[in-house]
């Protein structure tokens, strides 16, 4: 009977969650012979059982591929109902609860990049998904619980990236918070690089001359607490090598030099300093002392 | 505070325990772990066999023995190879079938066994078909293909789970096979470029953070397909060099911890940029050598955990890129000896350290 060997799939799927075939195997007998036998409500009955059955097993083996794909199958499949007046009930039910699971998934490790995989995943494919402010005040969370969760900092640049794209943001003053909130942590922090990261990401592509130039300056303050912050002499090199990349003509020659001589003398700093990675400053040296075409 | 030219320590790679080690992984049927690791056991034998190749000695393992059950994984219905015989096909056993089969230089040899006798009835492949037949009648090939999706990523199986790994899996098995020419460029690269993040890396899917795991993905694609000309080469490697933690060792994301596996991950997309020189050698070499299991060989994760053969590989691998004596150069878009990608006329242009002496 194929019940038997549906019970089975659970038995030998607790013992091993990695074993796809067999996730494969009770998939087809769900397709090909329960749901076909079934009314819907069984079949929604059978995948919300399934959906917590994978929450058991991810608590386990919270980093188990076929085990979150297993989800999204059951999700994906769950039938139209309860009623014709309701199509969307079941899945709204289900659906729903993902966030909660997904949550739980971050509060026991949050770097896990499947569940914040997941995550985006639900957010993006769910019914009345709670918009991107709410998700924006989650990241928010989150790195105020650590600095250093990346993650939180990447889900964070995606989110703000929609928020402005949808203009339910201003990009420039929602960009000035940002710079606040990333300056906090890099005082409470300065060898963290998530949060260096993250300041690039605002930085961008170095088109505002000003921006630069103001952040520049406050990463020297930084600097001047902290005289061997790798970090900060790592920005001050980037951000001064975008001043003379994107905006040689609106500088000086005297200022051009100066930034020149500065990215220099930082560079062999972090030569001396950051020994792991001397080649690359020493590279990057060279290249500043080309002259430029 | 080492210095690149400080002299190493007297730890160095144990080449005969680390065989033994990959030696003794089959021989115990019996044991609980060799059942619940059924569904790696394809990619476990292609993992064993590289690290041999590195460490020229590849004659170690049986090799009729290891092509019977590579040819015992085939699924007939499917069209690809499964983990172990009675598993569904998938297209990473997939891909690892073919590399082994490659690796030891078989697709031209031999001949299927009449019938190679699995579980379930579905799975009995019987004929007299050689590989290349078999090869050429496009049967791994079709079921590779019908997995890209329309957004351009491939999934792995039929189930649909999507991620660069299969895009590269994917890109890998056409080039071995000699039929990039059947794949959909443009679409598959473009999925991949979807996946860059601002700090030069990449995820697994549109969206997903930057891992050094998915950065090796894409990075090897790009090289394969020659397409690296698509990509800020310099950030990429500036956070691939930031990969590396005081204690030598390298992690796959900002703040994590160091594991060897991301000694290939990292240094195979360095290598592949050209920018090995960006890390220091000396510091990972001794990493990787002391996470060596000094009693039963193999190499673990991180010092003092237990030794795995899917560690040993990449411990080794990593070893190769950085130069270390003795071993065979590996090609890190492929991750196959180089003589191999040369024979095949496959070698990209990558850079691995020169050979220490
Ligand atoms: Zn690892």
């Amino acid at each position: 009977m194929s019940s038997d060997a549906f019970n089975s799939t659970t038995a030998l799927l607790r013992m091993n969650p990695e074993l796809y075939t067999v996730w494969n195997y009770r998939r087809n007998i769900m397709t090909q012979t329960m749901f076909p036998a079934s009314e819907p409500a069984e079949v929604n009955d059978a995948l919300t059982e399934d959906l917590s059955l994978t929450f058991t097993l991810l608590k386990q083996h919270p980093k188990v591929y076929v085990i979150w794909n297993h989800r999204r199958w059951c999700l994906e499949n769950v039938p139209d109902g309860p009623t014709e007046d309701d199509p969307q009930g079941w899945k709204m039910a289900n659906w729903k609860k993902e966030l909660f699971v997904v949550e739980k998934m971050l509060d026991a490790d949050a770097r896990n990049f499947h569940a914040w995989n997941y995550r985006r995943y639900i957010l993006a494919n769910m019914a009345n998904a709670p918009p991107p402010s709410t998700e924006l005040a989650y990241t928010t969370r989150k790195i105020e619980a650590n600095f250093s969760n990346f993650s939180a900092w990447h889900q964070r640049s995606k989110v703000l990236n929609t928020l402005w794209e949808e203009g339910k943001l201003d990009e420039k003053t929602s960009k000035q918070s940002e710079f606040e909130l990333v300056q906090n942590a890099m005082y409470t922090d300065p060898d963290d690089q998530s949060v260096w990261i993250y300041h690039a990401w605002l930085i961008g592509t170095g088109e505002d001359a000003s921006l630069l130039h103001r952040e520049i300056a406050s990463i020297q303050e930084l600097l001047d607490e902290q005289p061997d912050s790798k970090w900060c002499m790592e920005s001050l090199v980037r951000y001064k090598r975008l001043l003379l990349r994107k905006h040689r003509p609106s500088l000086s020659v005297v200022e051009g030099e100066q930034l020149l001589q500065d990215c220099s003398a930082l560079l062999a700093k972090l030569a001396e300093t950051d020994r792991l990675r001397r080649q690359r400053y020493l590279d990057i040296l060279q290249e500043l002392q080309r002259p430029s075409s | 505070m080492s210095s690149s030219s400080s002299s190493s320590s007297s730890t160095e790679l144990s080449i005969p325990l680390h065989v033994k080690y990959i030696q003794s992984l089959g021989e115990n049927k019996d044991d609980l772990i060799y059942h619940m690791t059924s569904h790696l056991r394809l990619n476990a034998i292609y993992w064993g066999l590289t690290a041999l190749c590195v460490m020229n000695r590849q004659d170690a393992l049986d090799r009729e023995e290891m092509i019977a059950f590579v040819m015992s994984c085939w699924d007939e219905e499917a069209g690809g190879f499964g983990a172990h015989s009675g598993h569904d096909a998938h297209i990473h056993a997939t891909l690892s079938a073919i590399q082994i089969l490659i690796l030891q230089d078989a697709s031209d040899k031999i001949d299927v066994p009449r019938v190679v006798n699995c579980e379930p009835s579905k799975h009995i492949f019987h004929s007299r078909r050689t590989l290349p037949e078999m090869l050429t009648e496009g049967l791994p090939l079709l079921v590779i293909l019908s997995l890209q999706q329309p957004s351009g990523v491939f999934a792995g199986d039929a189930f649909g789970e999507i991620d660069t790994r299969f895009s590269y899996i994917a890109v890998q098995s056409l080039s071995l096979l000699g039929q990039l020419d059947k794949l959909n460029v443009d679409k598959t690269v473009s999925y991949v470029l979807k996946c860059r993040n601002f700090d030069g890396g990449f995820g697994a899917v549109v969206g997903a953070e930057s891992h050094a795991a998915m950065v090796f993905v894409c990075v090897a694609l790009l090289a394969i397909l020659d397409k690296l000309d698509e990509i800020d080469q310099e950030t990429l490697a500036w956070w691939l060099a930031e990969r590396q933690l005081p204690n030598g060792g390298l992690n796959g994301r900002p703040q994590k911890l160091e594991d060897v596996c991301y000694s290939f991950w990292v240094l195979s997309a360095m290598s592949i940029l050209g920018k090995l020189t960006w890390i220091d050698a000396d510091k990972l070499i001794q990493f990787i050598l002391s996470a060596q299991d000094p009693e039963n060989g193999g190499i673990a994760d991180r010092p003092g955990d237990q030794p795995d053969v899917f560690h040993t590989l990449f411990g080794v691998a990593g070893l190769s890129l950085l130069g270390y004596p003795g071993l065979e150069t590996i090609d890190p878009a492929y991750c196959l000896p180089e003589s191999v990608t040369k024979r095949l006329g496959l070698r990209k242009n990558w850079k691995a350290l020169p050979k220490r002496t």
